[in-house]
């Protein structure tokens, strides 16, 4: 075998770059490559006697306060702002962030920049939850009932009042109306009843739910339906987050007119009806004039060749001197109509930082060209177990004896047994994730322990051979792969695979070579994402390869790790249909471990959090042990963890959290990043 | 003539309305529809959409209806010259389109420029001179350019240009240009942009165009005529030019056909390498996210454009060459 080190070492090929990698190939090379550093990153001032006294702006927003068009800083500020201690100084006003986005479905790109929009977030740690529009919120003894308290005289980003009747509006006008929001969502409605959101006084707000819900703060910080903000929340057509900016919204709704006089603003404005009007006008990529919470509000929509942001006056953060974020005057994102463009102008100094859509296999090459484009490059380890994780269908019913294998636990394992992660390792990773299950790195509550990283994870051929032949898959073809036991014909295998994220389709031909030597049959099958998302709603692949990201905290995202979701449901749609719709459709599980899983999950929201943290490791030993998906490489940069950072910047972190709950960049404080010079 | 025109006309139009239909079908044939795509996107962004929300999404975007209804619904509103708003840009498709239109012109019409500048001399220089050193080295370089995919080429000079020249990628602006108005600064920068894309979008055309010359030359320049001109004592360049070239140009004539639909949608593949911004990326975005008025749009653009340009073709045709024209007679 070629490994990624004798590679290097027998080629020219990048040489400036090469006495990084080969530190970064060698494991322990890591810590010393420079490369990963520690988790750092901005504060939250909670201190009384550390707030400050009194308050600065930037000299654009002076200039205007001058001019009367802009009312003073210390009343645009709520009466306790959100107070930041930057990561290494305070910073200076000014200066444009450049970055790169792929296109109007790139709406994720700016959504996490702004994502302190939220009520509640996670600290640069990943690991705690700080506050953030919410002062506080505090949970009755039953879990029932959750109290949110709002920052008094904070302010949308066109000055109007933000207060509790934005959450009554959103509950009622948007989530509440079955044209907007067709069925409930599940993060309202613990144990499948409805909870709702009621107004105390201007600044308080309480959800109320008849069940104990004790996961709702978790929820809430979360990148989670219910907890994701407004940016993320309303944008593409969706109609979430937990809080709508009323009174600009009131205009676009038939409440407040008549239906007839909302449909003919939506004509005169180019929009079909009202309905498509409002999911246009309440979407903050699209539309430059919806107040906004975050650091940031657009200038020039995304659905143009540069998508442009501008601070927001009214943001409701200061620095430990008092000065309001953000920092960066206005952050210009430029289209990019293809990756290897995107990659290249990052790597020519093009982008002052950019983590997305950053491709892990140009490493060298981004090293190479670290001085010439005036960056540093950061990499961020991942916290979910598995990047390339293989999905296996058990609902699938299709044809009997594939079914019968695929829900055979001991055939699973097999095939688990019988991959060579370290050579996936070296190949697709440049050796820098971690090999084995899809367990949770180990800093994190729900990690099940150390020994399930590797559980059915090793590469053991002999075994894995061993254990089909126990199985009765003795005969083999004249290739010396298995034959079915029906009919005699080789055993097959499909992998649908879709070129994302990842080079799936050729990570899993390396798979399928190693499956080979156990005698088993596998054909991948590269689909374009929409077909292969479509067979698998049907309920139509064998096996469906993804990441499993978002899992490393298994309530907030479970869709990796658990059939919960129609939407992703690769190891049992039918399953998944069941759980949603509480029974209505799709099938019931039969496999007494699946159903304990989807028992022990139901059960979690109303448990307090040390319980459920347990729960979830449980349910981590089920997944393990039984390899309903099987975990190859993981705790990697290769998603979002390779991070080109202009030196002109400060206050960037060396190691920033990546992951679902992280809303990586957005952890790490992007309204702290300043321009040095 | 005129009968002739008119019955052409006709013909066009027929075909444009055929073009509509199979356009609005084609896009239709591939599994899924724009809310499938459309979900597995935001999924694929760790969103969640519901059952019952992509029923509402459907009914929404009017997807739920029969090919028919839709197609009626789509052919009358562009009829009326309204071609509806692109489900994935969320703005009207004349709109998006349009922003793109005019600078795809100014990439594919530079290029049109090269290829016609380059291929025509050296075409009459291959032909007359043949088997000479310069012949062959045309030869070779002309089926360099003919062998190697562009794309490939976009990528080499794109990749090179980065190492050699600095920082600016792809696209036709520099970043600080990107935001600002039009000034005398942003043409200059635009026109430092152009002869990259250019230059790679001529290469293919041009060795095509040289050996489609080269050989109707040839063909021509052992003619009798010509035997008999040269025997009269005509200068030679007069021999060449005044009739064998003129004779040699028709199949110049005959690619306004498709020169129509390539000046707006450029080259597809290079524009994507290169990051462009023209038509070609869009319709290949549109098919992908099954976004069908944005995509019917364009095809029926496409479509309507080379129907166009081979009416135009036709009528210069009989223009440039006298016996077409006579054998209508």
């Amino acid at each position: 075998m070629l490994t990624r080190r004798h590679f290097l070492t027998s080629t020219s090929l990048a040489v400036a770059a090469l006495g990084v990698s080969e530190a970064l190939a060698q494991g322990s090379g890591l810590a010393q490559s420079g490369l990963v550093g520690n988790l750092e990153g901005s504060q939250v001032v909670t201190d009384a006697a550390a707030m400050p006294k009194s308050f600065k702006e930037a000299p654009e927003l002076a200039e205007l306060v001058k001019q009367g068009k802009l009312p003073p800083v210390a009343q645009r500020l709520p009466a306790e702002p959100l107070v930041l201690k930057p990561l290494k100084s305070v910073g200076k006003y000014g200066g444009t962030w450049r970055r790169g986005f792929v296109g109007p479905g790139d709406g994720e790109n700016g959504n996490r920049i702004n994502a302190s929009d939220k009520l509640l977030f996670w600290d640069y740690t990943g690991n705690k939850i700080i506050p953030s529009i919410a002062k506080s919120v505090t949970m009755s003894d039953d879990g029932k009932v959750t109290r949110v308290v709002l920052r008094p005289g904070m302010k949308w980003s066109d000055g109007a009042p933000f207060s509790a009747d934005d959450f009554v509006f959103w509950f009622e006008d948007i989530y509440g109306n079955k044209e907007v929001v067709p069925t409930g969502i599940a993060d309202m409605s613990p144990a499948g009843k409805p909870g709702k959101i009621v107004k105390i006084d201007a600044a308080t707000v309480e959800f109320q739910f008849e069940v104990p819900y004790f996961l709702l703060i978790e929820m809430l910080a979360g990148d989670t339906l219910i907890g994701g903000g407004m940016s993320v929340g309303m944008y593409q057509n969706r109609s979430y987050g937990c809080y709508a900016p009323a009174h600009y919204l009131k205009q676009f709704l038939p409440k407040y007119s008549s239906e007839a006089q909302v449909n003919a603003r939506a004509k005169t404005e180019g929009f079909e009806n009202w309905v498509r009007m409002l999911h246009a006008k309440k979407d903050w990529n699209l539309n430059p004039e919806l107040p906004v919470l975050g650091p940031w509000r657009t200038t020039r929509p995304i659905n143009t060749p540069t998508w442009v942001l501008e601070r927001n006056p009214f943001y409701y953060a200061v620095d430990t001197d008092g000065n309001q974020l953000p920092y960066i005057n206005q952050i210009v994102m430029t289209l990019a109509e293809d990756l290897e463009v995107l990659n290249l102008r990052a790597m020519g100094g093009s982008y002052d930082l950019q983590e997305r859509h950053i491709d892990i296999a140009k490493l060298a090459v981004i090293l190479e060209n670290r001085e010439r484009g005036n960056y540093d490059l950061h990499l961020d380890l991942a916290f979910n177990g598995s990047d390339t994780t293989i999905h296996i269908n058990q609902s699938y019913t299709a044809d009997p004896e594939i079914a019968k294998w695929l829900t055979n636990a001991d055939f699973r394992r097999a095939l688990a047994l019988g991959i060579d992660r370290a050579q996936l390792n070296e190949t697709f990773w440049l050796g820098l994730g971690t090999p084995g299950s899809t367990a949770p790195a180990e800093s994190l509550p729900q990690n099940p322990g150390k020994e399930w990283r590797s559980k059915w994870s090793t590469h053991d051929p002999a075994k894995a051979n061993q254990m089909l032949d126990a199985l009765g898959l003795t005969k083999k073809d004249g290739e010396g792969f298995r034959v079915r036991t029906d009919n005699g014909e080789r055993l097959r295998l499909q992998v649908q695979t879709v070129r994302a994220f990842l080079p799936w389709p050729q990570q899993m031909e390396m798979v399928a070579q190693h499956w080979r030597r156990i005698g088993i049959f596998a054909e991948i099958r590269e689909l374009e994402r929409v077909l292969a998302f479509t067979r698998t709603q049907n309920n139509e692949h064998h096996i469906h390869v993804w990441t499993n990201g978002g899992t490393e905290l298994l309530y907030l995202f479970p869709r990796h790790a658990i059939p919960v979701d129609p939407t992703e449901a690769f190891m049992g749609p039918e399953f998944a249909k069941w759980y949603a719709s509480s029974g209505r459709l799709g099938r019931a599980p039969t496999d007494p471990n699946l159903k304990k899983i989807f028992e022990l999950f139901g059960s979690a929201a109303g448990q307090r959090d040390d319980a459920r943290n347990r729960t979830a490791q449980e349910i981590w030993k089920i997944l393990i042990d039984q390899q309903y998906s099987i975990g190859t490489v993981g705790q990697s940069p290769a998603l979002m963890g390779v991070r080109l950072a202009s030196r002109k910047l400060g206050n960037i972190p060396a190691r920033a959290c990546i992951a679902q709950h992280c809303r990586t960049p957005g952890s790490s404080r992007p309204e702290t990043w300043f321009y040095q010079s | 003539m005129l009968a002739f025109t008119v019955r052409r006309l006709l013909l066009a139009i027929l075909t444009i309305w055929v073009i509509s239909v199979l356009a609005f079908a084609i896009i239709q044939l591939p599994p899924g529809d724009f809310v499938t795509a459309y979900i597995a996107q935001l999924s694929a962004s760790g969103a969640s959409v519901s059952e019952a929300e992509a029923v509402s999404l459907r009914e929404l975007y009017g997807l739920g209806q029969p090919f028919y209804v839709q197609y009626a619904k789509w052919i009358v509103r562009v009829i009326a010259g309204d071609f509806g708003v692109s489900m994935e840009w969320n703005r009207p498709v004349g709109e998006v389109i349009g922003d793109r239109l005019w600078l795809t012109m100014l990439i594919s019409f530079a290029a049109l420029i090269l290829i016609w500048g380059l291929a025509l001399p050296i075409g009459i220089y291959s032909a007359v001179r043949q088997y000479s050193i310069g012949d062959y080295l045309f030869t070779l370089i002309g089926f360099i350019g003919l062998a190697v995919p562009n794309f490939l080429l976009a990528l080499v000079v794109m990749y090179l240009s980065f190492r050699f020249f600095g920082a600016n990628v792809g696209g036709l602006f520099s970043s600080e240009y990107e935001l600002a108005g039009w000034s005398w600064d942003k043409v200059v920068d635009l026109i430092k942009h152009l002869p990259l894309p250019a230059i790679i979008l001529a290469l293919g055309g041009t060795a095509q165009l040289i050996r489609i010359m080269r050989a109707n030359l040839l063909d021509e320049l052992r003619r009798p005529y010509v035997v008999t001109a040269r025997a009269k004592g005509i200068p030679e360049y007069r021999v060449i030019l005044k009739y064998p070239v003129r004779a040699a140009l028709n199949p110049f004539a005959s690619t306004v056909a498709y020169l129509f639909p390539y000046l707006v949608s450029g080259s597809v593949i290079i524009s994507i390498v290169l990051s462009l911004p023209t038509v070609g990326p869009l319709l290949v975005r549109s098919l992908i996210s099954q976004d069908m008025f944005l995509a019917g749009t364009i095809v029926l653009l496409l479509g309507a454009l080379t129907v166009v340009g081979t009416f135009i073709s036709d009528l210069v045709l009989m223009w440039v060459d006298p016996r077409i024209r006579h054998q209508l007679d």
